[in-house]
């Protein structure tokens, strides 16, 4: 019961967290912020309102139990404006923790909120 | 590392901020010397003397620019390695990495090679303005218009053009007012006036030029003016240049009647040149800042409207009483986790870490709190205006006033930041690492300097003119930070209808300052007006706050 409460606090501190009065700022993604996805190899997509230097940015996977997995950006040139990666996930509840570097030189980073739902 | 990136994208606005003066200086220094004092200095009484000093003033500002530059990079650069895991080399290849190299070579060429001697050729001359010139492309390269996603060609030509006319205009007028200090014969005064006036137009309209352009291309409409973060800091730089142009229409018209022969106080335009730097330098800050938020275009929700911002400023009484620390989300907070730990005999986890960019969680007792904080802040501050302007009637007794900022310095120490020591569980050193924390100890040190020296000035403690100098300075240094202030409130909206009271306080914290130097700086009816201007503005100040509200 605890944990549930300590994950609930850690989901809304994350929401609350979401980063939206810096220089870079999340104007689309997939998955969408607080939305689902089914569980399997999930495409991510975090597209950004300016140009991003995608080879000095980092994307970080964060689960429910607080574990943290470094995710591969994909690299580029014509979508200069995303962060792209891929990997598999099972059901649950998680974080992406984004830091972003804008090609004029400002970092932001913010928190992308998620659910996997199991696999139909 | 990770937990002092918030700290250090604060830090950078500031460090960004010293850039753009300094930069701004440099270039203004240079085209001063070429453009003014160069093809003048023989028809003046000590022009070489002249042109030596400014020479030393803009290789000073280079040096500046060297350190400025050096620092935030430095300071991206590591915030990189770090979190991303980057080699040095690696991230020295990026973009704002090499705009920064490119600007820190032209300023040390400029620091090494600017001199008499080299103004005496025109080669050189033109070499040197060169330099500045791809400096100004480089600086151009850590603009939002570099990193947009169309028209970058175009946004970074106005962004160019933008920063060349603050440097023609607001970067020589520190020049300006060195020469004004040593030079004395009325044709000296008629000839620099003149051509400064026209330099000074020139700025005036590439900023003007320039300025409308980014309107349109990162403002859009009038939602985006006062409905956005964005907007509002546009609002203030606007406020504050049209506070620019009625200081620079003054010192015009003083150059039009010294050129027509007539009498004018030239003491009077040293002065206003004088604040005009002070005004300049703060608009350059609000420019940094404008450099941490999304242009207003791109923040297509969470927009506030003038509805919203009806309600929120709705009259109602101030907030007199406190909710108990106990009440508030974070004490609750931490009360269930050391409940938690207790029961499975686990160490107990802190409800709050500093630095790691989740926010704290909010409840109505925080807002409560915290609109406590800001009204009986604005009773200090109203408090300090009216017995600031009894005294200027001559009650001797109300001389004591600067001691209520000291109060009120202890009152925001203890309460600005419940989570932290002595109130909260946070540790005093550790929170440090919070940016707004590390803010509101900023501002409660700026208080109780300025406070401290006007006490001492007022009651005959200090006698020195400048130590009467430092509570202006510090009161529209605060004003200028004021500008730079950000609140850790996940709420957009919240956040954006805070910024919009705390945007006039800054403005008129501002206002306060350059006042009262005017008051101790320039004699006769100007200063008489500008010593009641100040106490006035400090009780705008103690109003707005009276009025604030988050809820």
């Amino acid at each position: 019961m605890q944990l549930n409460r300590r994950v609930a606090f850690a989901t809304l501190a994350l929401l609350a967290s979401l980063n939206v009065s810096a220089h870079a700022i999340l104007t689309d993604s997939t998955p969408k912020a607080n939305g689902s996805v089914a569980a399997g190899h999930v495409a991510l997509t975090l597209k950004y309102n300016s140009k991003i230097d995608q080879g000095r940015s980092r994307l970080l996977l964060v689960a429910a139990d607080k574990s943290e997995t470094p995710l591969a950006i994909t690299a580029s040139a014509d979508k200069p404006n995303e962060l792209d990666s891929a990997t598999d996930l099972k059901p649950g509840a998680y974080v992406i923790r984004w830091q972003a570097l804008a090609l004029d030189g400002h970092i932001t980073r913010g928190d992308l909120p998620f659910n996997v739902t199991p696999a139909p | 590392m990770a937990l002092l990136v918030d700290i250090f994208g604060y830090l950078s606005v500031i460090l960004h901020g010293l850039v753009i003066v300094a930069q701004s200086m440099t270039l203004g220094g240079l085209l001063f010397l070429v453009f003014l004092l160069h093809p003048l200095s023989s028809r003046l009484v000590q022009g070489d003397a002249l042109e030596q000093r400014i020479v030393r003033l803009t290789r000073w500002s280079a040096w500046g620019l060297v350190l400025a530059e050096l620092a935030t990079t430095a300071l991206q650069v590591s915030v990189l390695m770090s979190t991303v895991d980057l080699p040095f080399s690696n991230v020295m290849q990026a973009s704002f990495a090499v705009a920064a190299s490119v600007k820190i070579l032209c300023a040390l060429a400029i620091a090494f090679c600017l001199g008499q001697r080299t103004m005496a050729r025109s080669i050189p001359r033109t070499l040197l303005l060169l330099v500045g010139l791809i400096e100004l492309a480089a600086a151009t390269a850590t603009t939002h218009a570099y990193a947009r996603l169309d028209d970058n060609t175009l946004l970074m030509l106005v962004e160019g053009l933008h920063q060349f006319g603050a440097a023609i205009w607001i970067g020589a007028i520190p020049c300006f007012v060195v020469v004004l200090r040593h030079l004395q014969d009325a044709d000296g005064l008629r000839l620099v006036g003149s051509r400064f006036s026209r330099m000074s137009m020139i700025g005036v309209a590439c900023v003007l030029l320039s300025g409308i352009t980014m309107w349109i291309f990162y403002v859009g409409d009038a939602q985006g003016f006062y409905g956005t973060a964005y907007g509002v800091m546009v609002g203030a730089k606007v406020a504050m240049f049209i506070g620019l142009l009625g200081l620079g229409l003054g010192n015009f018209l003083v150059t039009e009647r010294l050129r027509k022969g007539g009498d004018a106080s030239v003491t009077r335009m040293r002065r206003f040149a004088e604040v005009e730097i002070g005004i300049g330098f703060t608009i350059f800050f609000a420019a940094a800042s404008l450099t941490s938020v999304p242009p207003a275009v791109d923040l297509t929700t969470d927009r506030v409207t003038l509805h919203e911002i009806a309600v929120r400023n709705a009259p109602a009484w101030p907030r007199l009483s406190s909710p108990d620390h106990d009440t508030l989300a974070i004490s609750q907070l931490q009360t269930q986790l050391d409940q938690d730990a207790a029961r499975d005999h686990q160490v107990t986890q802190s409800a709050t870490t500093p630095g790691s960019g989740i926010l704290p969680p909010r409840n109505a007792e925080d807002i409560a709190w915290s609109e406590y904080n800001h009204h009986w802040a604005g009773i200090f501050v109203l408090l300090i205006g009216f017995l600031a302007l009894l005294s200027r009637a001559g009650m001797r007794w109300a001389r004591h006033w600067p001691l209520l900022f000291l109060l009120m310095a202890a009152f925001l120490l203890l309460r600005s930041d419940p989570e932290v020591w002595p109130l909260g569980q946070e540790g005093w050193w550790v929170a440090w690492r919070d940016v707004e924390v590390a803010q509101h100890r900023f501002f409660v040190l700026l208080i109780i300097l300025f406070g401290t020296f006007e006490w001492s000035v007022r009651t005959g403690r200090l006698k020195s003119e400048r130590a009467a100098l430092v509570f202006p300075l510090l009161v529209a240094v605060g004003g200028a930070m004021l500008l730079t202030h950000s609140h850790q409130i996940s709420n957009v909206k919240d956040q954006m209808l805070i910024e919009l009271t705390h945007t006039p306080l800054a403005l008129a914290g501002v206002a306060a300052g350059w006042s009262r130097w005017l008051e101790l700086r320039l004699p006769g009816r100007g200063g008489r007006i500008a010593g009641y201007v100040w106490p006035a503005c400090f009780m705008l100040i103690g109003v707005i706050l009276l009025w604030y509200r988050e809820a």
